[in-house]
């Protein structure tokens, strides 16, 4: 019986992963029946072929009880018929699909354990086990900090990596991912770009000369709060979540929320709109705590932003769609990391203004550092041109993280080189 | 007729309508054709008509991506009337892979089912689509195809975002129809709606929209 059971269930995971079989709804009942009389009544219902129904215990002698397994459509009449005939029965499992899933996710999760990988950088993952990778990292790389930089507006931390390996007030790098939570890949992609800035520090030369000079902060998911909501109810969401004083709607857009042309074209002032601007600049206390790290540590150097999808790298403006000043600069560096991209999948990303080469967007991130004296502001638009969009398979994570860091690693050398 | 960096948006945002046309015209159950690279754009101001754009793209079926095919495509966006469909031209250099036998085998499939097919969110949040609904998935982008043909503006970029619900309906005739409803992602609003649209398709025939409906007012 037990080994049954367990026979059972993985054929019924076979089954379901092979031909797309669901057990959804489907519940398993224990009958206890209490003479003769009723085992002939399950041996007659045994008999009934199109209620499909699959005895794990078959109907014998009274004394022993029945599991039955009765698919979502057959439930309903079954019992109707158990309870007509004063038959006693408990449920045993009340979805069995449920159960599958369950033992589907701690399968995989036993199997990672075995295999000794920890965190598994190529799957999506909540903010929670994002949180406490990040606790990880921290705690195993003596250069790795976390540290928190603030509270969204549903009063999550809003937690960076500091990496440093030395010196007081280096010249800094900012990396954020995932201030638009619907684009998952590029949390996932800012994790896997944390461990390996931290594993391979001291062998890799690149970094490690990097890292010897500057310092690094790295926030993996800038919008906490819409993220969880893209997990718990709704994986379209794109905005903060913050209650916006007169209207139904929720949420302001972080990248039209900066101070760069605030309130101007690209931006939307219904609070309903995916591009909502918000009431004024830096409303939005996820777009505020940057904002006041960064003009309270005094010496960053490069502001880069990760989004999601259409394989782009840009720079600014986006509010006007006039050159800036760095304009050579700037397009030469995107085309050598668009150039380093390429090299490793063939991934082609568009380099260019983020006004001509998307939309004209006011209040957009990179158009505030770069006005605030930060040269070299980058925002990337990752994988892929629109097949999955922003749900993009999970199988993908690792190669956009991987082409994604050379294009950032070639603008953080040339930076590293402007810098010292 | 002026030259458009390909890497700029108004050549996109037109290459995304040459593409839903192509994906309604072209697509099946057996082919999701996709832009692998534009290769040129030129823009054409035609007074009191509209604005055209000339484009070279090259294309690739996702089911084959060793394969290329070029493709020349004239959009034409009407001037001023925001509910006229674009109109779109397109010549395709070459034979495209046949899909003959995944299309019969699709056909029957679907055709001997016992219970009315139902599926929802392909792709799934973490982009997983079983494989047995790919081909569901590749008439979603046929549909939405349509969709983004007729709705497309200079000022939109539409993409086939997920399919929320698709439910088949049997019919007595010898098409095969699915009742979708899909949310399209416009990149320049960045919203996401959902659209309701009814798909005929037959191996022979080919994909028809029947009926088709976007999102109510304060969606």
């Amino acid at each position: 019986p037990a080994n049954m059971k367990l026979l059972l269930i993985f054929s019924a995971l076979l089954g379901a992963s092979l031909c797309l079989e669901t057990f959804v709804g489907h519940q398993v009942l224990r009958i206890k029946t209490k003479n003769e009389e009723e085992v002939k009544q399950l041996q007659l219902l045994e008999s009934l072929e199109h209620l499909e129904l699959d005895f794990w215990i078959n109907p014998s002698a009274p004394a022993l009880p029945v599991d039955v397994r009765i698919p979502a459509a057959s439930v309903q009449s079954v019992k109707a018929f158990l309870e007509s005939q004063g038959i006693e029965y408990s449920i045993l499992i009340e979805d069995l699909q449920d159960v599958l899933d369950k033992e589907r996710q701690d399968m995989a999760r036993s199997a990672q354990r075995q295999r000794g990988t920890g965190f598994d950088f190529g799957a999506y993952h909540t903010l929670d086990d994002i949180n406490e990778e990040l606790d990880h990292l921290a705690s195993e790389y003596s250069f790795v900090e976390k540290i928190q930089i603030g509270e969204s507006y549903e009063k999550r931390p809003l937690y960076v990596l500091k990496f440093s390996t030395g010196g007081s007030q280096r010249p800094a790098i900012w990396l954020d991912a995932g201030i638009h939570s619907r684009e998952w890949v590029t949390q996932a992609s800012a994790l896997w770009i944390a461990n390996k800035i931290a594993s391979d520090y001291g062998t890799d030369d690149s970094i490690t000369s990097l890292l010897d000079k500057m310092d690094l902060f790295l926030l993996p998911v800038a919008n906490p709060d819409g993220f969880v909501y893209t997990h718990t109810t709704n994986r379209m969401w794109r905005k903060t979540r913050s209650k916006i004083p007169g209207s139904v709607c929720v949420g302001v857009d972080p990248n039209r929320n900066w101070d760069a042309g605030f309130g101007g074209p690209g931006a939307s002032n219904n609070p309903c709109s995916e591009s909502y601007h918000g009431p004024s600049a830096n409303s939005e206390v996820e777009v505020k705590s940057v904002v006041d790290f960064i003009k309270n540590h005094g010496n960053f150097k490069a502001f880069l932003t990760l989004h999601s999808y259409s394989q782009l790298l840009m720079y600014p403006y986006g509010y006007k769609c006039t050159r800036p000043d760095d304009y050579a600069e700037l397009e030469s560096l995107g085309r050598a990391a668009a150039n380093s991209i390429r090299s490793l999948y063939g991934t082609t990303f568009q380099v260019g203004t983020i006004c001509k080469t998307i939309y004209q967007a006011s209040g957009g991130s990179i158009d505030w550092s770069y006005d605030n004296g930060i040269k070299y502001s980058f925002a990337f638009e990752l994988r892929d041109t629109g097949r999955y969009g922003f749900l993009l398979p999970a199988s993908q994570i690792l190669p956009a993280a991987k082409e994604t860091w050379l294009g950032l690693q070639r603008i953080m050398e040339h930076v590293r080189d402007k810098s010292s | 007729a002026m030259e458009l960096p390909p890497s700029h948006f108004p050549a996109a945002r037109a290459a995304a309508v040459a593409m839903g046309y192509l994906r309604y015209l072209r697509g099946g159950p057996g082919r999701g054709l996709q832009l692998r690279e534009l290769r040129s754009a030129r823009r054409q101001d035609i007074d009191d008509v509209g604005h055209k754009y000339y484009l070279e793209l090259e294309l690739e079926d996702v089911l084959d991506k060793d394969r290329t095919v070029n493709c020349t495509a004239e959009v034409l966006y009407p001037l001023g009337s925001q509910s006229s469909a674009p109109d779109v031209q397109l010549t395709v250099q070459g034979e495209l892979r046949s899909t003959e036998e995944a299309d019969k085998e699709f056909y029957t499939r679907i055709r001997s089912l016992e219970k009315e097919l139902v599926a929802e969110n392909i792709p799934d949040s973490h982009g997983n689509i079983p494989p047995e609904l790919e081909p569901i998935h590749l008439l979603a982008w046929a549909a939405s195809g349509y969709v983004i043909w007729q709705n497309s503006t200079e000022n939109t970029k539409f993409h086939l975002a997920q399919v929320k619900h698709v439910k088949q309906v049997k019919r007595s005739d010898e098409d095969l129809q699915f009742d979708y409803v899909v949310l399209l992602h416009e990149m320049v609003s960045q919203e996401v709606l959902p659209w309701q649209v009814t798909l005929l398709w037959h191996p022979q025939r080919g994909a028809r929209v029947s009926q088709c409906q976007g999102p109510a007012p304060g969606d």
